[in-house]
């Protein structure tokens, strides 16, 4: 408790409130503009937070995360576009219900669901992290060289559709992140006598070009010339019916339930929460036939579903260091950019910090109910009227000047172009770009605490798998691999004898 | 289609994989061990990708650039704009991207375009060199014309 009451002194002055309420309101903005998303944005945002007191910049992490998973319910609703990929289940019901006239309704119902999944979210990351850390207290090198090792397989075979590229992603990524001088031995690795390769690709350069890039070449190929008209956004504020919200209730229970679940899986993400709560409110309702013909319940548990796995995706991230999503990728980002080693020794190092943030995430999430009410979402849904051609340049000018303030170098411009570019072709032919940031991430971790482990062990190779936690992650790693190609393989024979 | 995309994503990283193993073959002690290891890795996978690529019976058509003009002229222009970022100054480059890239997309409202990169460049210059107060790349037109930069 004294954890919680030491950050809430922190997280309660001016500055932080003052970057969540801010960065709320940009997070429901941009979620609500398709082709841009959470991700895009935060990376957009990190390289500005140098300067910045750690508490606010994970603020701002914080209130654009949870925003914009709001965000993206607008457009989602009036338009049938979701704004983020999480949104997807929300069109089921939500553009019926605007169709018949409903959009406020399903807005409300949306920014409400939102808000108590954020909040039970944030409240199991609250619980649940601290615990988790208190465990890894145990572990050494060998267990530290597993989780990184299992956290990449389980994200590089969980994310897209083809497991072999998943993995070879994420090999891509801990291959890039050997690129610099070796710390424990001062060797210069594929630097090819360039000078500003010696402290390696920088992780914001890369990150913000392989995933605001890709977007943005999306977007200028869509070549949307028009925006929309003042009628399609026309809205107005609509009261809950008496009763209506009792029987939200155990909609918001159950989906908050899943994406909690889902959160803390690695790999699994806000539209695996947001199909799984649709789909378990559908088969608990006595009416089912009218979940994709504007069902208020859709709405709810879609969006309570993607909320609820905001925070929860920070619980491996913060007290094991595995970054289960980008968004968690990024937050580690940000940490280290303030000094700060992700792993279980934050919560013993920096309490205030990781409480802190935590708090953030549950601040943000009651935000929602306040900011994300009729008239935000009123104001924010009008910028759908700006064409999609003139976001392009605007992005790429947000992009770049986030990139050259990190180090002031040219140089990091032609990188994320690079990078952005082989993004966007990857992503074409099915490799999935997160495992290679969170390879980028882990692998200086593995390599380091297997060297020494081997070290400890005077080079006993065994060590690595007798210790029994770490035999235990060991077993777990090759489960995470080798069940989705014996499924794969069980499947391929069922096909052969029917 | 795509059986040919993934014979050639296969291949580039089997070459990939093989390079970067070879280059860490070279280095000294333990320094090297890890790199090779994950080239060699990063070589079998490619292999194994392209290698299934070829056995694979069906081709399914996979759209790898939805409009290529749109792309190119984009990926053109963005290119053109990192490269004068520096010559020119951030907010000369900016600007002058705002203006072109629209209309290289295909938008003609002028008057639009011109009115929208004004306040949003105004907006970049308020939030970055006067809020923040980040170095960016001088600009080198309006110290010619007497503005200072």
């Amino acid at each position: 408790m004294d954890f919680y009451l030491n950050a809430l002194g922190s997280v309660l002055s001016a500055a932080p409130l003052l970057a969540m309420v801010g960065a709320t309101l940009l997070g429901v903005f941009i979620g609500a503009l398709p082709g841009l998303n959470p991700v895009m944005a935060i990376a957009l945002l990190l390289p500005l937070t140098y300067s910045m007191d750690p508490l606010v910049a994970l603020g701002m992490v914080a209130g654009i995360y949870n925003g914009s998973m709001y965000g993206g319910a607008i457009p989602a609703i009036l338009l049938r576009i979701p704004g983020t990929p999480a949104s997807i289940a929300t069109t089921f019901d939500g553009f019926p219900m605007a169709d018949k006239g409903e959009a406020a309704k399903a807005l409300k119902i949306a920014c409400w669901s939102s808000a108590v999944g954020g909040i039970a979210s944030a409240l199991a990351l609250m619980t649940m992290g601290p615990l988790l850390a208190r465990v890894t207290l145990f572990f050494g090198p060998a267990e530290y060289f597993w989780i990184a090792i299992f956290g990449m397989a389980s994200v590089g075979v969980m994310v897209g559709s083809d497991p072999v590229k998943g993995v070879m992603a994420a090999v891509l990524g801990l291959l890039i992140g050997t690129i610099g001088i070796d710390n424990l031995s001062g060797q210069a690795r594929f630097t090819f006598d360039q000078t500003w390769l010696l402290g390696g690709l920088d992780l914001i350069v890369v990150l913000v070009g392989l995933y605001a890039l890709p977007p943005v070449l999306q977007l200028a190929e869509k070549c949307d010339l028009k925006g929309l008209s003042a009628d399609q956004l026309k809205l107005t504020n609509v009261p809950f019916a008496p009763g209506e919200k009792r029987g939200l209730i155990p909609t918001w229970l159950r989906s908050s339930g899943i994406g909690i679940g889902v959160g803390i899986l690695p790999g699994a993400g806000g539209n695996i929460a947001a199909f799984l709560s649709y789909n378990a409110a559908r088969n608990a309702s006595d009416d089912p036939d009218s979940f994709g013909r504007g069902n208020p319940q859709g709405v709810a548990a879609a969006e309570c579903g993607n909320n609820a796995d905001n925070a929860a995706s920070m619980i491996p991230a913060l007290s094991l260091g595995i970054p289960g999503n980008v968004v968690a990728a990024l937050v580690l980002s940000a940490l280290t950019i303030h000094g700060l080693q992700p792993g279980p020794q934050l919560f013993h190092q920096n309490p205030v910090l990781v409480g802190g943030f935590m708090m953030e995430m549950l601040i943000t999430s009651i935000l929602i109910f306040a900011l994300g009410g009729a008239v935000a979402t009123r104001v924010f849904a009008q910028f759908q009227r700006l064409p999609g051609v003139l976001l392009v340049p605007s992005i790429l000018i947000l992009m770049c000047v986030g990139v050259y303030v990190i180090n002031g170098r040219p140089v990091d411009l032609w990188v994320m172009l690079a990078a952005g570019i082989a993004g966007y072709f990857l992503e074409k032919v099915n490799v999935p770009l997160a495992p290679i940031i969170l390879g980028m991430i882990l692998g200086p971790m593995a390599e380091q605490s297997v060297r020494r482990a081997l070290l400890i062990s005077r080079g006993d190779a065994t060590e690595l798998l007798t210790r029994p936690i770490s035999a235990l992650l060991a077993v777990m790693t090759i489960l995470v691999i080798v069940w989705p190609v014996a499924k794969a393989m069980r499947r391929r024979k069922r096909q052969r004898q029917s | 289609m795509e059986k040919r995309q993934d014979i050639a994503l296969g291949l580039i990283f089997v070459l990939v994989g093989l390079a970067a193993a070879w280059m860490a073959s070279r280095y000294s002690g333990a320094s090297g061990t890890y790199p090779m290891t994950l080239g060699l890795i990063l070589t079998f996978l490619g292999g194994t990708v392209a290698a299934r690529a070829v056995r694979a019976g069906q081709d399914k058509a996979r759209q790898l650039v939805a409009a290529p003009s749109k792309f190119i002229t984009t990926a053109v222009i963005a290119a053109v704009y990192v490269a004068a970022v520096i010559p020119f100054g951030f907010y000369t480059a900016s600007l002058m991207l705002m203006l072109v890239l629209p209309v290289a997309l295909g938008f003609r409202q002028w008057i639009y375009a011109v009115i929208v990169a004004v306040i949003f460049i105004a907006v970049v210059y308020l939030v970055f060199s006067v809020l923040l107060e980040k170095p960016l790349p001088r600009e080198a037109i309006p110290p010619l014309l007497g503005l200072g930069g």
